[in-house]
């Protein structure tokens, strides 16, 4: 039975076509195997495996279906970050910012956003960026504050600046 | 509405992730 987000056809349709879906259950009396291979306290637990099955994301516990699709988005971007992939992880960061702009994790994804853009490119005022977003609209998020100290990269003067 | 196929063994996963090139989504679950 697909209960939860799971009855959302947005969430379907997203596990179908972008992962290979698993459910393991879990025994807390007798743990299982994967219980104890993955580390399981507690549940639901949602992992995010590449396709040699290394973890790359995990989250934990009941999430409404926006913040779902936002974390799924998420854990993808970053098997592309962990990989070295940066022009992938960018697109998958970008789609939780512009489709899910008020999710938990979107901070986290701008945070990333602009280390994978920095990563890509070596300009620094990618991290800037992401400095300047989290302040202006995530302010009081964990990522913001992380982000602080990029607010010392200089972003280059503007012309009618320059012109005084 | 359809349903999600889920896969149930970790093995069987990993055998169509690694055929198909599709990371695994994973969902450890308790019927409380």
């Amino acid at each position: 039975m697909n209960a939860g987000p799971y009855s959302d056809e947005k969430v379907q349709k997203f596990i179908e076509e972008e992962f290979i879906p698993l459910k393991s259950q879990c025994f807390f009396d007798k743990r299982t195997e994967l219980m104890k291979k993955f580390d399981i306290k507690w549940t639901p637990t949602f992992l995010i495996h590449d396709s040699e099955g290394k973890e790359h994301y995990r989250f934990v516990g009941f999430v409404p279906f926006d913040d779902f699709l936002a974390h799924l988005t998420f854990g993808k971007g970053m098997i592309f970050f962990n990989h070295y992939r940066y022009a992938e992880a960018i697109d998958r960061f970008n789609a939780v910012i512009e489709q899910h702009p008020n999710a938990g994790v979107t901070p986290q994804a701008i945070y990333y956003l602009g280390v994978a853009g920095y990563l890509k490119t070596h300009d620094a005022k990618e991290l800037r960026r992401v400095y300047d977003t989290l302040t202006s609209k995530y302010p009081q998020s964990e990522w913001a504050r992380r982000s602080q100290p990029y607010s010392q990269i200089a972003l280059e003067e503007p012309a009618l600046s320059a012109a005084k | 509405m359809g349903e999600i196929k889920w896969e149930r063994d970790f093995s069987e996963a990993l055998a169509k992730a690694k055929k198909t090139g599709k990371p695994i989504y994973h969902d450890f679950w308790f019927d409380g």
